[in-house]
């Protein structure tokens, strides 16, 4: 009631900001679009503007790999990958924020450590992942190697969305919960995880994503076989045909229809709630 | 030092015609008020009744759809609450969380320029005077409510208003704080000399506090009076009902003269009112209210003669200085305020059948037909 | 975590406490294999001996330190990094910071501002590599900018400076971290009670005095948090340097790179460490100025 909108003229810095916005937003889609557009290139296979000839052939290329290396491979690495990263994050993730709700000796620590794996330059923790596994005598892969390397980076994410989420869980509910003779694990079945569980699709969102684009930290770690996206890196040193554009427009779409499920999801739970 | 010198200017508020749109719905409706400078007024109604909207439109944090809002002789929408002479105390205080009690207090003499010397002497005089320069160095957040409030009441003070505004600034504190800090707003305004609007839920808050009792409904002003006036003469169901303290009786007139109205209830009983100036007509229904306190009850039903009404008594609550008696009157319910003295020498109890009795001059006809309490959450309040 | 809010009513016992324990395992164990083990190994080679062929000779040398340290190419590198760190931190802050401003206090729907805040974050979740790589065929010498003022007559040549240049990388930095800043700072700025905008401007604040006296200090911890991600992001990065200046301008991870490309392990994980203790007094700083901490977990 006290902060109710006020409907009076709008002060010019309204229109200032909304151009501002306005641009940024353009300068945020802007290239991306121009991508998704050059990705239908014809047989000219000229790498800017004009678009001449649309036609679907750099998708065919792509697909069917005579030049561009190993896209479909790696389509098969990275999707797995990013699924079973999303599960490990939401699960870890998830069971470590519970046990940070309450004090325990060490907790500072571990939480410090979390944020320095997040802020740690990608680059140097590959090395080190790669050193570790070599003095372990194992080879690097991106199941095992990788799979660490991203969950390193992954999971500070997710804690700190389970932080957000928790934080405002109100304790009372558990109490109720309690009080009405519900055991823990009923407690956190039937109460706890449907209060949560939009947060838990944000950090499944995050885990996915993150381990899908991750570059810098898949780098050194994933051994001989490629992901996507160092797929993508080696293709922008030595392949100049629009075949890069269609694969950053197929990358770009698998992105699109994940965010799309999380955000539609949340949505929809969120909705359910408050109707 | 030039802005300040409308200060001293009148502080009487006039609200013309004003009308505040949400989208497509009206928070208030052509409102027309005036606050008669240095009065204490406190705009009362239930929450969603658009005493917070008409309360923020004279702080000018909103601007009316249409109509105009003047202090003293100027017309200020559009003007900032410094221009208009005003200062808010929030329901929530807003004291800045990141500075000092000092800070907060000196911080309209920051925006002002003063130099840093004499804001603070100025911030610290100011604290004494709400007897809080012990805490000025402290965060918002190391304080307690009550002196929280007294910080805000400071803040609001040093920007030497000639109206000041209060949002609900008693609904935070517990009991024994909102009676202390009644009594001081009060003895406060009064020393100051300006004018206080303060927008409550509360009647009791209202009628202690006010000069001048504005009750709302809906977007509406249904009556602006004084405590008394309104208290004693509501001149609506509405008003009646949510003061509290009155039954609500509806009836057909019956016989109508200069100076009295006869009222023919369903029931059979017959009512006498003194005539006012609200409308009567022979023939047509009406409302009439009456006070709760001034009923006597006697054992037994059948009601004879005027001013009667029988029923069975459904309650008894004991008060203190008197006993709540509700009584099931076929159907409707009528509560009579019996004195402890009187209840004990006759004490009646459920299921007891009984009469009330009253004189015609504590009926009170009123404007508009009563509609019942439906969707009044106050209609039973006790007081 | 000691201001996280504790709901272990059903008693502080020790079954609970080891309970949870197990639930942080996890979470530790990885932490432990894939940060801290790596971490300690970086330092550790970075005091081994380099030999050609040969690779890593465990040793405790200071060479790998002092060799960096007197190769000037290493301090350009740094003061390279360093110089696009700033530049980078300061557009982003006020990109950011007036970003979140006006979806937090100019747009009246709440589900309007979701959904722009919405907007503004959906690119995070899409590779960096391809919003990288998007940014060729715009500022290319073909590309749409210089065709544009080409076809528009204000220039006769194409721009040679739009890619391949410092510019272009800082494009692209600002491109892909802008939203660190806009996010943390959006979170700071929604849980400012707007009542305290109203009793400023009460107090006689003009526009800008509400955002320099009450919005400004109260978005601290976003805007901290928002610049240690832009910091790190920067500082660390590699790729984006490389791609977006065509090799002609490099990082501090360039160095590091090069090493790795001749196999030099301890002379990168010495060049690594370097890197990562210039990161963490940032950051240490950072959380000296404000709690983010007690931000993160409220």
């Amino acid at each position: 009631m006290s902060s109710s909108p006020s409907y009076g003229p709008r002060p010019w810095t309204f229109y200032v900001l909304a151009a501002l916005f306005t641009l940024f937003v353009i300068f945020l889609y802007g290239p991306m679009i121009g991508v998704l557009i050059l990705s239908f290139q014809g047989p000219s296979a000229s790498l800017v503007f004009p678009l001449r000839d649309p036609s679907l052939m750099w998708f065919d290329e792509l697909f069917n790999p005579r030049r561009t290396g190993d896209v479909v491979g790696a389509f098969y690495r990275s999707l797995p990958l990013a699924g079973i990263v999303m599960l490990l994050t939401v699960l870890v993730s998830v069971t470590a924020g519970f046990a940070f709700r309450r004090r325990f000796w060490g907790s500072t620590a571990i939480f410090y450590t979390a944020i320095a794996s997040l802020i740690v330059p990608g680059l140097v923790l590959s090395i080190g992942i790669l050193v570790t596994f070599r003095y372990l005598g194992q080879s690097a892969s991106w199941y095992t190697s990788g799979l660490g390397a991203h969950l390193s980076w992954s999971l500070p994410f997710g804690l700190l969305i389970m932080f957000a989420v928790l934080g405002r869980l109100n304790p009372s509910y558990e109490e109720a919960a309690y009080d009405l003779g519900a055991t823990k694990w009923q407690t956190v079945k039937e109460v706890v995880v449907p209060i949560v569980f939009p947060g838990m699709i944000a950090v499944a969102l995050f885990g996915f994503t993150l381990s899908y684009d991750e570059f810098p930290r898949s780098w050194l770690t994933v051994g001989s076989k490629n992901t996507l996206p160092l797929e993508i890196w080696t293709m922008t040193t030595n392949v100049t045909s629009p075949a890069l554009y269609a694969l950053g427009t197929v990358t770009t779409v698998v992105s699109f229809i994940v965010i799309a499920i999380a955000l539609s999801s949340i949505i929809l739970i969120q909705r359910k709630r408050s109707s | 030092m030039n802005k300040t010198a409308t200060k001293t200017e009148s502080g009487e508020i006039r609200l013309v015609n004003v009308s505040k749109k949400f989208g497509p719905s009206y928070a208030v409706q052509n409102i027309n008020l005036t606050i008669p400078h240095g009065s204490y007024c406190c705009l009362l109604g239930p929450s969603g009744c658009g005493k917070t909207t008409i309360l923020r439109m004279i702080a000018g944090h909103e601007t009316p759809s249409s109509g105009e809002i003047f202090i003293g002789d100027q017309m200020v929408v559009g003007k900032s609450p410094v221009e208009r002479g005003t200062a808010m105390m929030f329901q929530s205080y807003a004291l800045f969380p990141h500075l000092t009690i000092l800070d907060n207090v000196a911080f309209y003499l920051k925006m002002r320029g003063v130099g840093r010397d004499e804001r603070r002497q100025r911030a610290e005089e100011m604290l004494r005077r709400v007897q809080l320069h012990h805490l000025k160095d402290r965060m918002p957040a190391q304080l307690s409510g009550g002196q929280q409030q007294r910080v805000a009441l400071a803040r609001s003070l040093i920007t030497n208003p000639r109206v000041l505004l209060l949002d609900e600034p008693l609904s935070a504190l517990d009991e024994f704080l909102r009676l202390k800090m009644r009594g001081e707003l009060k003895s406060l305004q009064h020393e100051l000399g300006i004018t206080f609007v303060h927008v409550t839920h509360t009647q009791p808050e209202a009628i202690a506090l006010a000069d001048m009792v504005v009750v709302m409904d809906t977007g509406r002003i249904d009556q602006a009076d004084s405590a008394k006036e309104i208290f004693n003469s509501p001149r609506t169901p509405y008003v009646a009902r949510f003061m509290g303290g009155q039954n609500v009786l509806t009836g057909t007139v019956s016989q109508i003269s200069d100076k009295v109205v006869y009222i023919g209830h369903a029931g059979g009983g017959t009512f006498e009112a003194t005539r006012t100036d609200m409308p009567a007509e022979q023939g047509k229904p009406i409302s009439i209210a009456v006070r709760r306190d001034r009923i006597r009850l006697r054992r037994g039903s059948g009601a004879s003669g005027v001013n009667q009404i029988s029923g069975v008594v459904e309650a008894t609550e004991y008060q203190g200085s008197f006993v709540k008696v509700t009584i099931d009157v076929g159907g409707d319910v009528f509560v009579a305020n019996v004195s402890d003295a009187d209840y004990f020498a006759e004490p009646v109890d459920r299921g007891d059948a009984v009469t009330a009795q009253w004189a015609a001059a504590d009926v009170h006809l009123l404007s508009k037909l009563d509609t019942g309490a439906a969707g009044d959450p106050y209609a039973n309040a006790t007081h | 975590m000691a201001s996280l809010p504790t709901a272990d009513t059903q008693s502080s016992n020790k079954t609970s406490l080891l309970m949870t324990y197990l639930q942080v395992t996890p979470l530790t164990v990885v932490l432990t294999f894939f940060f801290l083990i790596p971490v300690a190994l970086v330092v550790a080679v970075s005091f081994f001996r380099y030999q050609m062929l040969v690779g890593l000779v465990p040793d405790f040398v200071l060479t790998n330190y002092i060799d960096l340290i007197k190769n000037p190419t290493t301090w350009t590198l740094y003061l390279s990094t360093l110089k696009f760190t700033l530049i980078v931190l300061v557009i982003t802050f006020v990109l950011g910071f007036w970003i979140a401003y006006f979806l937090v206090f100019h747009v009246r729907n709440l589900l309007v501002a979701i959904g722009l805040f919405l907007i503004c974050t959906v690119p995070f979740w899409t590779s960096n590599i391809i919003r990288m790589i998007s940014w060729r065929p715009v500022l290319g010498k073909e590309g749409l900018i210089n065709s544009a003022l080409l076809k528009a007559g204000a220039i006769d040549q194409p721009i040679e400076w739009l890619l391949y240049s410092d510019f272009s990388v800082v494009v692209a930095y600002v491109h892909l971290f802008t939203l660190f800043m806009i996010v943390p700072i959006f979170n700071s700025m929604a849980r400012i009670d707007k009542s305290l905008l109203e009793a400023a401007v009460d107090a006689g604040a003009s526009r800008w005095g509400v955002v320099w006296n009450v919005v400004l200090p109260l978005s601290k911890t976003g805007i901290a948090l928002g610049a240690l991600f832009v910091v790190t992001l920067v500082m660390g990065d590699f790729f984006v340097v490389t791609v977006m200046s065509g090799g002609l301008s490099g990082s501090a991870t360039s160095g590091i790179f090069n090493d790795l490309q001749f196999l030099n392990y301890p002379r990168a994980a010495a060049n690594a460490v370097i890197l990562l203790i210039i990161v963490l007094l940032i950051a240490a700083a950072i959380f000296r100025v404000v709690d983010v901490r007690k931000e993160l977990v409220r």
